[in-house]
């Protein structure tokens, strides 16, 4: 069942079309990958589905209702790109503050901090101040505040970044306990590596418009180039790769790496290698990084574009 | 209502769990105080005992008088000298006066007396004891050539008329007092708008500067973050007022029972006493409440608006608020034409223009109504105070709701009014 559908939004401001006519599915305990470059409208549309604005057309059905954003706040959780927290406040009051905000009971919320704060090794920070902790603490602590209330839909704004890798670790397990437990998450990055490893569905925003939706597979699949790396056993001789079959893009001592030319499988390939007596060790398809597809895709867009004028 | 409620308790309990909320709130009355007494017993330390020097060379003014006159009053000291007056012009600093004065030989009881010139290395004011010392030695004169006995004497000095002006409509309201507790009050607001009026705006700038808005309006709207933060800050503010009107009345009550014996204390709790018993107190201070509030709320708003619209930037904020805070001081200048006639029509429409009406209202009230403050133009007052301040709170609103996710450039008002026009 999808959690989230986005219909047609559009939001403009007085200078821009943020958001031109976006619609998305997201289904329950997906983790989906919201991409873009910056500026393309990605906060705008997450701040659409956070209730912080209002879209100017189009819907959004959240849970299989119209999207309701004083109530749905609720099971929403966003943790912004932007973050902060207040600076002189304990950690302990002000997770509990948010918490509360979010609508949990005091009794409920102290509870639910105390198992997140043992989890995460926080146990000795109640009584600490914000200005006390460092970047990376913080982090840690940002997301327990945005996962506390248990939301059906988790918002990450690049959630890894500051964090050293023990404990950009921790979140993404974290990331995936959420999601089998059934909660929804849109992660937001530039980071394609991150991506490809997280995401099981991704959408890629350019210019406030949706220009590639899929899971990481099926992108991949439409974007490979029919890329091969061959390696033999043997050297390969220039007159073994005079061919109509394919085209050779590197060779080294023992190995190619070539495109298939139209028209043709793989087995021709294989077959021809094997007529010509050549032994061959590998043979593996080379698919595209959700990177390049994406410097693919993107790599003409003005970077000024906040300066364009709607029409 | 339960998120306001939430927020609004988080703002009181962060602030009043202060260190420096406590200290202000002790600290003020007290520099309140020092400040009053220290300049009185500065000014009275400093005030100099002259020592003038007389050359009088009309004969009437001899060392008896002078020295009676001395004896009665300590506040100068004149000596008769027998001199020239080109070398007393020249030696008087050596000889140990502070100045000198020479009557003129032709001086009679029947002339009118003339001005005699104190020639003095001095303060220009100080004149006014050998003034009064003269003319004591002089009417002495008058009336022994008059003829006037002691007896007739006690008869002429005996009484004087005195007019006291008293409000037809009012006549328990004493002016001295009412114009003193209307300018007490009237800079209680001042101070209020000003000092919490920017600590709302600290706190919104604060918030965006954390970067924690974002957060927030992720869980609240934008109006209610806003308005749990202004009614928190004013809780803070009437929570602190309250502490101090506590103070007075303890410091009264132990003063009163401790102060029987001297008769400074006695004579400072009945002046406190009359002026209790001159001014409808609840009265008072039920519309110190109304106006600190309604004027808070309508400031506040305004200044929360300035606060989400700027950056870390402390410069911006405060050319921002400028018009403001300029507006606060305006309201203080027409309070001070309201004190001196309080019926006059600066301070009737002063008084009921919401912009300038928690300040100019104040300082009116205490004159007494329905004496002074007709019945409609405070229920007029209070009418538009509420309407303006729940429209600068929606007017704000509005901006806070744009200004709070916008970093980078400072807006221009011209911006922020676009803002709150957009739907």
């Amino acid at each position: 069942m999808a959690l989230l559908q986005l219909n047609n939004l559009q939001k403009n401001f007085a200078t821009q079309r943020a958001v031109n006519d976006i619609s998305l599915t997201i289904e329950q305990g997906q983790i989906f990958g919201l991409l873009g470059p910056n500026g393309a409208g990605k906060t705008t549309l997450i701040r659409m589905i956070t209730g912080i604005f209002y879209p100017d057309q189009g819907e959004i059905i959240f849970d299989g209702r119209p999207f309701d954003p004083i109530n749905d706040v609720a099971y929403i959780g966003y943790m912004p790109e932007e973050r902060g927290l207040y600076k002189k406040m304990k950690i302990g009051e002000q997770t509990l503050y948010l918490a509360q905000l979010k609508g949990l009971g005091k009794a409920e919320a102290t509870r639910k901090i105390k198992e997140w704060f043992v989890r995460f090794n926080m146990e000795s920070w109640w009584n600490k101040k914000v200005e006390d902790l460092s970047k990376g603490m913080s982090q840690k602590l940002q997301f327990v505040t945005t996962v506390l209330h248990e939301p059906k839909l988790i918002i990450l704004d690049e959630p890894f970044s500051g964090l050293d890798p023990v404990n950009a670790d921790l979140i993404k397990e974290e990331i995936h306990n959420l999601a089998r437990k059934g909660a929804t998450v849109i992660f937001s990055t530039h980071r394609m590596e991150q991506v490809e490893e997280i995401c099981d569905h991704i959408a890629l925003v350019n210019k406030g418009e949706k220009i590639l939706d899929g899971t990481v597979q099926q992108v991949k699949q439409d974007f490979k180039e029919n890329l091969f790396r061959v390696a033999f056993n043997g050297p390969v001789l220039p007159e073994h790769l005079a061919i109509h079959l394919f085209e050779v893009k590197e060779k080294r001592d023992n190995s190619l790496i070539l495109q298939r030319n139209e028209g043709f499988s793989n087995n021709d390939i294989l077959q021809y290698f094997i007529n010509k007596g050549l032994g061959i060790e590998s043979f593996n398809e080379i698919l595209p990084s959700l990177h390049e597809i994406f410097i693919r895709l993107v790599q003409d867009t003005p970077t000024a574009r906040q300066f364009e004028k709607t029409n | 209502m339960k998120k306001i409620k939430l927020i609004i308790q988080r703002e009181f309990l962060t602030r009043v769990r202060k260190r420096t909320f406590i200290i202000s709130t002790l600290l003020f009355p007290l520099l309140y105080l020092a400040l009053i007494f220290g300049t009185s017993y500065i000014g009275a330390k400093s005030k100099a005992n002259l020592k003038i020097a007389v050359l009088d060379s009309s004969g009437l003014f001899d060392r008896g008088r002078i020295e009676r006159a001395n004896a009665t009053d300590a506040s100068s000291q004149l000596v008769l000298v027998k001199d020239n007056a080109d070398s007393l012009q020249k030696n008087f600093k050596a000889m140990g006066y502070d100045g000198y004065i020479i009557v003129p030989a032709n001086t009679s009881v029947e002339t009118i007396p003339h001005e005699l010139v104190m020639n003095t290395n001095r303060t220009i004011g100080s004149a006014s004891e050998v003034q009064s010392k003269l003319n004591t030695i002089w009417d002495e004169l008058k009336y022994e050539k008059l003829g006037i006995d002691d007896e007739k004497q006690k008869t002429l000095s005996a009484s004087r008329i005195q007019v006291k002006p008293e409000n037809v409509n009012d006549r328990k309201s004493d002016s001295r007092v009412a114009s003193t507790m209307g300018v007490v009050s009237g800079f209680l607001i001042y101070f209020i708008l000003l000092v919490y009026g920017s600590q709302v705006m600290m706190g919104v700038m604060e918030e965006k500067t954390n970067r924690i808005a974002e957060v927030m309006v992720s869980s609240v709207k934008p109006f209610q973050l806003m308005l749990g933060k202004i009614i928190g800050i004013g809780l803070v503010a009437l929570t602190q007022f309250l502490l101090w009107i506590a103070f007075i009345f303890i410091i009264y009550n132990v003063t009163k029972a401790s102060g029987a014996g001297s008769s400074m204390v006695s004579g400072m709790v009945g002046n406190v006493q009359s002026v209790f018993l001159s001014v409808n107190l609840p009265v008072v201070l039920g519309c110190f409440g109304f106006y600190f509030l309604g004027g808070f709320f309508f400031y506040s708003s305004l200044y929360a608006a300035i606060g989400s619209a700027v950056n870390e930037d402390m410069r911006e904020a405060q050319s921002l608020s400028f018009p403001v805070t300029l507006l606060i001081i305006f309201s203080i200048s027409l309070m001070t034409i309201a004190t001196s006639d309080p019926t006059g029509p600066v301070a009737v429409w002063g008084s009921i223009i919401p912009l300038t009406s928690p300040i100019v209202m104040m300082a009116r009230i205490p004159f007494g109504i329905p004496g002074t403050v007709q019945v409609w133009e405070l229920i007029l007052s209070m009418g538009l105070l509420i309407a303006g301040f729940i429209f600068t709170t929606w007017f704000a609103g509005k901006i806070y709701r744009t200004g709070i996710l916008m970093y980078g450039k400072k807006p221009t008002w011209k911006e922020m009014f676009k803002w709150a026009m957009r739907k």
